[in-house]
């Protein structure tokens, strides 16, 4: 039996449905808007927006 | 009161101990055996390498390991004497960021982690990353294979380093007789100067379409001299590079020397590549998911420096990303100094964070596949 993993963009609630099974922490794009979004949870399957890349020095 | 006197926790301890022990880059012996003595306590195997690298081992031989996770950090640091002492939970010391905090926590981290039998977990404090070339971590570049690995730098303990920028170090010469200097001809410091002046307008042209500094080529006197021994000048100019993914250091090397004048004379070391890991990689998921379980939203972070990462990453060409307390901004700094509280954080952020990089290492690895179609 198949399941179905869905939840919509929090951008632009256009639903999100991965292709396999998510990954947590693993960053998806949304195929409406293209924003990035990281799975924050796998069971539930949630979605919350990527933070930004940051820059900084050092090293 | 010296800090020997106060009974810290064993995680502070190897903190304070390893900060204490000065190891200016050549000079890591006695802070690696500091390391090993530490580890051997925390019942890891213990070795200090030709190299003065300090290595500690948890998990099967490597002969028999199916799945390796590599914690580099490295356990040289900068010059500067900076009083070891704790003030209002912060220690201070050369070191404490950059990057002996990120070390110990690895350390414990390692220590503390609930493993898969078939797991071996390396941590490293690599010598010499504080000078151009890397010794330490180019040696054991070449003398591992893992299959994870993690960089000991500071992030911060909820960041996560993505990438480091490239560099490659230029030194440019000019000579020539001398001459009165009311007569036509250019002087030695001239000539250096017209170099840099067509070297950093190129630069600039070839930034027009980056707003990130990750994304720009950057390139920064160091330092600059004359000197002469009254029939004969020469002018020397070292600039360093800055780069970006899109340029090698061998594609600047050959575009400079393509465009540098008779007369002008360039040599080359400390070449690095850029690295950037995608935000996709699993290091960089486990760091994260940790980060969240404890609490605070992950961030990632591309730095405009060059680490250890740089060094490894092409070789070992593995899940990696770099981690550690501290504020880089600390770095060199005579005002270094660590939060114990974020160092603690960042205990158990990597010590959960290589318990389930371990897992899905362990379920992906082609031993758990072929035991799973046996049964």
């Amino acid at each position: 039996m198949s399941i179905t993993i869905e939840a919509n963009c929090p951008e632009c609630d256009a639903p999100v449905q991965p292709a396999r099974r998510p990954l947590a922490g693993e960053i998806l794009r949304c195929t409406q808007c293209s924003v990035e979004l990281e799975v924050t949870s796998t069971e539930p399957f949630r979605l919350e927006l990527a933070p930004e890349v940051e820059e900084d020095w050092g090293e | 009161m010296t800090n020997r006197a106060i009974d810290l926790e064993t995680d502070v301890r190897v903190l304070v101990d390893l900060v204490s022990t000065r190891s200016e880059s050549g000079n890591e012996a006695k802070a690696a055996h500091v390391f090993a003595h530490h580890a051997s306590q925390l019942g890891l195997q213990t070795e200090v390498d030709v190299m003065n690298n300090a290595i500690a081992h948890r998990g099967p031989p490597a002969h028999e390991v199916h799945t390796h996770i590599f914690l580099l950090g490295h356990i040289d640091t900068v010059p500067g004497d900076i009083p070891v002492r704790i003030e209002d939970g912060m220690l201070f010391g050369r070191g404490s960021v950059d990057a002996k905090g990120p070390l110990a926590a690895m350390l414990i981290a390692a220590s503390r982690a609930d493993l898969p039998e078939s797991v071996r977990v390396t941590v490293a404090g690599a010598a010499g990353e504080e000078t151009a070339g890397s010794a330490g971590a180019r040696f054991l570049a070449q003398h591992h294979r893992p299959d994870a690995c993690i960089i000991g730098e500071p992030s911060g303990w909820d960041g996560v380093t993505l990438g480091y920028k490239g560099r490659l170090l230029v030194t440019a010469s000019a000579t020539r007789d001398l001459s009165h200097t009311a007569g036509p001809d250019d002087s030695a410091a001239d000539m250096v100067a017209q170099w840099w002046r067509a070297v950093t307008d190129e630069v600039a042209a070839s930034n027009q379409d980056h707003t990130r500094v990750f994304d720009a080529l950057q390139s920064t006197i160091r330092h600059m001299s004359t000197e002469s021994d009254g029939l004969t000048e020469t002018a020397t100019i070292e600039v360093g590079f800055r780069l970006p993914r899109w340029i090698s250091p061998d594609q600047l090397i050959e575009q400079l020397t393509a465009r540098t004048p008779v007369g002008v004379a360039l040599s080359f070391n400390g070449a690095e590549t850029a690295h950037a890991t995608s935000r996709n990689d699993p290091v960089v998921r486990h760091l994260s998911g940790a980060i969240r379980a404890a609490g605070a939203t992950p961030r990632p972070k591309l730095k405009t420096g060059t680490a250890d990462l740089n060094v490894v990453a092409p070789i070992w060409r593995c899940p990696i990303a770099a981690y550690g307390p501290g504020d880089s901004a600390l770095d060199h700094t005579p005002n270094e100094h660590l939060s114990i509280d974020e160092y603690r954080h960042s205990i158990s952020v990597l010590t959960a964070a290589i318990e389930s990089l371990a897992r899905e290492l362990v379920a992906k690895s082609p031993c758990a596949t072929a035991s799973a179609i046996a049964i």
